[in-house]
Parts: C-alpha cells; sequence; structure tokens
C-alpha cells in the first residue's frame, strides 16, 4: 500500500500548494474530457501454447474525465484529475497444450486443454492520474506520471470449447467439450481480480481552439489485473488506450 | 458483433481501427514454435492375422478402440487361435513412441505384454498391457452378481468401482457406473458422495447403492442438475460425459447363452421431490427407478459394430429380448425380483457361439435421469442378481 501513501501525499501537497498561493489557483487550468477507449486487459506475452487467434476485440469503451493543470513555471505543471472508464476484452484464440482451470463455486476441474478458448472481461474504473505536464507548445502539452485505479465493475468469464481436455495431467482422461453452454467449460474469475490497479499513465494535448483540443491517453498496469494468489490465467495487465476530446472550462 | 464494432470504429475512429490493427499484428507475429505433444496414448490397436475368420469371433474384433482411461487392451480370440507368434499394430498419440516396437512379433501365449508409451516431448509415459484371450465359447447356466468385489478407483481415489467373479474365478470389469463422470462436475465430493456406491451390509453381504446426487454448481451451469445413480454391464466413455452424455453410456457385454430370466434384490426409496430439466419442483409426481436387461445383436446386417447407449437401449430394432421390471415399487425392505426375458426374434445359435450377441443388465434411481429429470435423493440398491440361461441341446 505504499504507492497509496505516495499518491495521497502527492495529493495533499497539491492542495496545500493550492491553499497556500491563492494566486497560483488563478493560474489553474482545468478541461472536461470525453474519449473512446480500447483496452481493458492486455496479456503480457503470448506463450507458445496459444497458437493462433480466431477473433480478437479490445472492445469499443468510453473515457469521461475532468481534469486540472497547475502551473509551476512557464514550462511545467502538475496535471491531475479524475476519470470514469469502461474497458472489456473478448478474445477468442487457439491453444495447444494449455494448463486451464474451469471454475464454479467451490468446484474446479483443471487439466491440459487443446481447442479454442474464450476469453471476456468487462470492467469499470474510476481513476486519478498523477503526472507532470510539459509544455511544448502553445497548443501541445505532454504528460507523464502514473495513475491509481478502483474498479467498480469487474468481470472476468469465458469457456474452453472444440476440443478436448486431459484431466489433471496430458496422461489423464481425455474429455471432450463441445461448443454449446453445457457442453464447453466455463469459468468464471470475477472475484479473483484486483480492486486496485496502479501504473504508468502518460498522455498528450493537442489544443486547436482556445476552448477545443485534442487528446491521446495511454494507461499500463504495473500490478496484474489478478491478484497475485491466482494462477488459472497467464499474467494479464490493465491497459488502456484513449483518444477523445477536451474542452477547456478555465 | 465483431464485424459491427469494426466498421463503428472505421467509420468514427480510424485511428483506433489502426490501433487495434497494431496490436493484433504485434500479437501474431510472437507465437513461438508449435509445443510437442505431451500425450502418450494407444487410441487404436489392430491385429492383422492370415487368416481372420478363424482367428476372431467376429472380424470387427481385430481392432480395438482404446478409451484414455484404459490401461488394459484385451483382443478375445477363438479357442483354437494360434498365439505365440503376433504382431499388434497400434496408432498412438501423434510424435509418441511405443516400447517394444510398433508391430513387433510376440508370444501371448505367456500372458499380457507390457508396452510403454512415450509422449513427443518425452515427458509423459503411459503403460498398457495387451491381451489377446483365446475363449472357448462356453454355455453358461447362471451367472450370479453379489457386488462384494469393490474397490477405490485406482488412478484418483475418489470413487468406487466394481468387479464381477468371471467363470475362472478371476475378477472381470463388466459393471461400469457414471461415477467417473460425476467426478467432472464435483471435484470436492468424496467416495461415498458419488451416484453409485457400496453398501456393507446389504441383503447378503455388501450390496451396490445407486443415489441420484445434485450436480452443484458446475451442474445448474450446464443444466445437467442431476446425476442418477446408475451401474450397468458395459463401459462408461468419459471422453464424451460432458459433451454427448447418453452415448458415454456403452451398454452391452459380448454374451454367449440365452438369457431366459433375471432375478434379485432390491430396496427403492424415492427422493422427496421430482425435479424437471430446469430444477423446478414437479408436484404430485413420485421418482421411478430403473431394473431390466436387454440381449441385442451386437453387429448390423452390413457387419458393422453396435453398441446401444442411453438413448436408444430400449428402442433399437437391434433388439432380441428384453426384460424390464417395469414399475419399481418403492420399498424399504429387501423385494425379490424376477422378470423373464421377452424375445422379439429367435436366437441364431451360430451367431451366439461366435459373440455375435450382447447383453446388459441396467440399474438405474431415476428412470429419467438421462433427460436429468428425476429426484434428488431417490436411492435404490441392489443385491444377489442372478441371470438364468436356458441351455441349449
Amino acid at each position: 500500500m505504499s504507492i497509496t501513501r505516495i499518491f495521497t501525499t502527492a495529493m495533499l501537497t497539491a492542495v496545500t500548494a493550492m491553499g497556500i498561493h491563492a494566486t497560483v489557483l488563478d493560474s489553474l487550468r482545468v478541461d472536461a474530457r470525453l474519449g473512446y477507449s480500447v483496452g481493458g486487459t492486455l496479456p503480457t506475452h503470448i506463450g507458445h501454447e496459444i497458437r493462433g487467434i480466431n477473433n480478437f476485440n479490445l472492445g469499443l469503451n468510453f473515457s469521461v474525465a475532468a481534469e486540472a493543470s497547475l502551473p509551476i513555471n512557464e514550462r511545467w505543471a502538475v496535471h491531475s484529475g479524475l476519470r470514469y472508464e469502461t474497458g472489456g476484452m473478448d478474445v477468442d484464440s487457439r491453444v495447444k497444450n494449455y494448463d486451464i482451470e474451469v471454475v464454479k463455486g467451490d468446484e474446479s476441474l483443471s487439466g491440459i486443454f487443446n481447442g479454442d478458448v474464450r476469453i471476456k472481461s468487462t470492467q469499470r474504473r474510476i481513476t486519478l492520474p498523477v503526472q507532470a505536464a510539459y509544455t511544448l507548445s502553445n497548443s501541445v502539452t505532454l504528460r507523464g506520471g502514473l495513475f491509481m485505479g478502483w474498479l467498480t465493475h469487474r468481470r472476468f468469464w469465458g469457456w474452453a470449447y472444440d476440443g478436448y481436455m486431459r484431466e489433471g495431467t496430458p496422461v489423464g482422461p481425455k474429455i471432450e467439450l463441445g461448443t454449446e453452454p453445457g457442453d464447453r467449460g466455463d469459468f468464471e474469475f470475477d472475484h479473483n481480480m484486483r480492486i486496485m490497479q496502479w501504473g504508468l499513465d502518460v498522455g498528450a494535448d493537442w489544443q486547436f481552439h482556445h476552448r477545443w483540443g485534442l487528446y491521446a491517453e495511454l494507461t499500463y498496469g504495473l500490478n496484474g489485473l489478478f491478484k497475485s494468489d491466482f494462477h488459472s490465467v497467464q499474467t494479464l495487465r490493465p491497459m488502456y488506450g484513449t483518444l477523445g476530446i477536451l474542452y477547456r472550462l478555465k | 458483433m465483431y464485424p459491427h464494432m469494426s466498421i463503428h470504429i472505421y467509420y468514427y475512429n480510424s485511428a483506433l481501427a489502426l490501433l487495434t490493427g497494431a496490436l493484433v499484428l504485434m500479437c501474431t507475429s510472437c507465437f513461438g514454435d508449435e509445443p510437442a505433444n505431451c500425450e502418450a496414448d494407444i487410441e487404436t490397436a489392430t491385429l492383422h492375422v492370415s487368416n481372420p475368420e478363424s482367428f476372431f469371433y467376429q472380424l470387427t474384433d481385430s481392432v480395438q478402440t482404446v478409451m484414455s482411461t484404459d490401461t488394459a487392451i484385451v483382443f478375445t480370440v477363438k479357442g483354437n487361435a494360434d498365439v505365440t507368434s503376433l504382431s499388434p499394430q497400434f496408432t498412438l498419440t501423434p510424435g509418441a513412441t511405443i516400447n517394444p516396437a510398433n508391430g513387433s512379433t510376440h508370444d501371448f501365449s505367456q500372458g499380457p505384454v507390457l508396452y510403454t508409451v512415450t509422449s513427443q516431448d518425452g515427458r509423459w509415459t503411459r503403460r498398457y498391457s495387451v491381451k489377446i484371450i483365446p475363449t472357448v465359447h462356453t454355455v453358461s447356466d447362471t451367472l450370479f452378481f453379489n457386488f462384494e468385489h469393490y474397490e477405490l478407483e485406482t488412478a484418483s481415489d475418489r470413487y468406487y468401482t466394481w468387479h464381477n467373479t468371471l467363470s475362472d474365478g478371476t475378477l472381470g470389469n463388466d459393471w461400469a457406473t457414471a461415477n467417473a463422470g460425476y467426478r467432472l462436475s464435483m471435484s470436492t465430493a468424496k467416495p461415498m458422495d458419488y451416484p453409485t456406491t457400496p453398501l456393507s451390509q446389504g441383503y447378503d453381504g455388501a450390496a451396490v447403492c445407486l443415489t441420484t446426487r445434485d450436480t452443484g454448481p458446475f451442474g445448474r451451469m450446464a443444466n445437467k442438475r442431476l446425476a442418477a445413480g446408475n451401474m450397468f454391464l458395459g463401459t462408461f466413455d468419459i471422453r464424451i460425459a460432458m459433451s454427448d452424455h447418453l452415448h458415454a453410456t456403452r451398454f452391452g457385454i459380448p454374451f454367449t447363452s440365452r438369457p431366459d430370466h433375471f432375478t434379485g434384490y432390491y430396496t427403492f426409496e424415492p427422493g422427496p421431490q421430482v425435479q424437471d430439466f430446469y430444477g423446478n419442483i414437479i408436484n404430485g409426481r413420485t421418482d421411478s427407478a430403473s431394473i431390466y436387461a436387454v440381449f441385442y445383436r451386437n453387429h448390423d446386417a452390413a457387419g458393422n459394430e453396435i453398441v446401444l447407449y442411453g438413448d436408444n437401449i430400449l428402442s433399437s430394432s437391434q433388439l432380441v429380448a428384453v426384460a424390464n421390471l417395469g414399475y419399481v415399487e418403492p420399498t424399504s425392505q429387501w423385494k425379490p425380483w424376477n422378470v423373464k426375458f421377452e424375445y422379439r426374434e429367435e436366437v441364431d445359435e451360430e451367431l451366439l457361439a461366435n459373440r455375435g450377441y450382447s447383453l446388459s443388465i441396467v440399474f438405474s434411481s431415476s428412470a429419467d435421469g438421462g433427460d436429468f429429470v428425476g429426484a434428488i435423493g431417490s436411492r435404490l440398491c441392489v443385491d444377489q442378481v442372478r441371470l438364468i440361461c436356458t441351455t441349449q441341446e
């Protein structure tokens, strides 16, 4: 939780700074943002077991935000705000010798799977970025820093289908999995997802009008999507890419 | 859904389409080499001989499909067949190797020959015993099943299996249950929580008890909410237990006598509430059990091997005779039954001698369990089962 402390300290410092230097507040710039997001979840690497992607859809989601920059000098500013983001993933892949665990309640079935695996995830996240902003020109600002995110909604589910499982080990009983619910192997790992995420956050703003601008944002989670004691699914990281418009309020 | 999404992205934000495309490319370019196979199965075993008609009872006996749970491969051949120099051929998991070599010649008169299969990746092995047993056609008067020989399944220790006593006094594996299938949905179940369990104090010695069980969260998710306890002469094919459960129960063993009637003792206590496929309680209905035996031709007119399954065991045109107790009256005290086989056609003596007929005896604690309809808790116990055959002159 040390990262929480760092964020808290940073925010307190920022707020204190605002309080002490009331005049600085006049230079505070505030904007509202609306963006399309892709992402939510990405694997850190694709192992040998993944033999192909049948369908890959990062999902089409949105991000709304209210953000503010507090200039420190001519070039640099502290940038923060609050974002509400939705994320998702829908991947259908073909696998071989894939370690799989199908879980429902207290019951589980694990083994080696050959066939197709569909994985779906949806998330909604409140994100607090803390970034350093560098004004490149009158209209372009680059930002970089960290974010902290809380999931208000988390779902991760899917199924193994059109293939067979060797229960336990590769020489265990061979069990065919079909396509329809009931014939395939469903899994659900909602509660194994972390609620709190943190990671890197970089962005850029382009102010093409004194009120209107465009922005791009990329957040990359440094902790995994799942709790550390969970191993049923390969390591996945929260990742969001956003493109959108901003409206300068102040 | 996906094409719609792509169009959406394309028209409204082509940059996102590019980003998504780039991520897909990134991913497809980083697949590693295909991993080596890690399975080590004998999938089929074939015995080629120069004079198959005088060697096998049925020509289809020369090829055995080997289930993933099998460790013994048995060829039953004619009593006078020479088994001192035979070269079985095996199909293996792709890339796997076998020792002794595939097609090598062995003397099977000295007992089983042991083979070891090693997976392509070299990390996994399986051992098989291959037996070729010359069998003289014996006419038995009575087959007797007392359910005294049961043990925890050796590979997992999770559920019970039963053995019958063969005519030579050794133990056979002719009784099958769906316990292995129940294990897939209820990994936490203890051996006595399974649908088919032993009862140490039966009518005389041990009996077997079949109980309709709840299949838990997996069962509810799959609309397979219960598992009727069952026991039958035949094999249970775990491979299709999830994808095609009615065909996982393969009823029947080759049988060379003409069954006349079968007897035994049972208790049957229906569970409190019958539920339908969706788990809804059906008011006013009492669960029913099944006790029956079938005798059928195990090849069709074209010479293809026939096995009866859960969806045709009482309706197949291959049926020759059926002995069905019908209504199984609930009773908590041991009650005898005696049911005669109703013949639909004459028995061909030559076909009978050549193992062309199969027999199955079937018990189930919920008659409609195959459709996942029944009462959880219905319990049928069975003991001292006799199959009386008519001896032919």
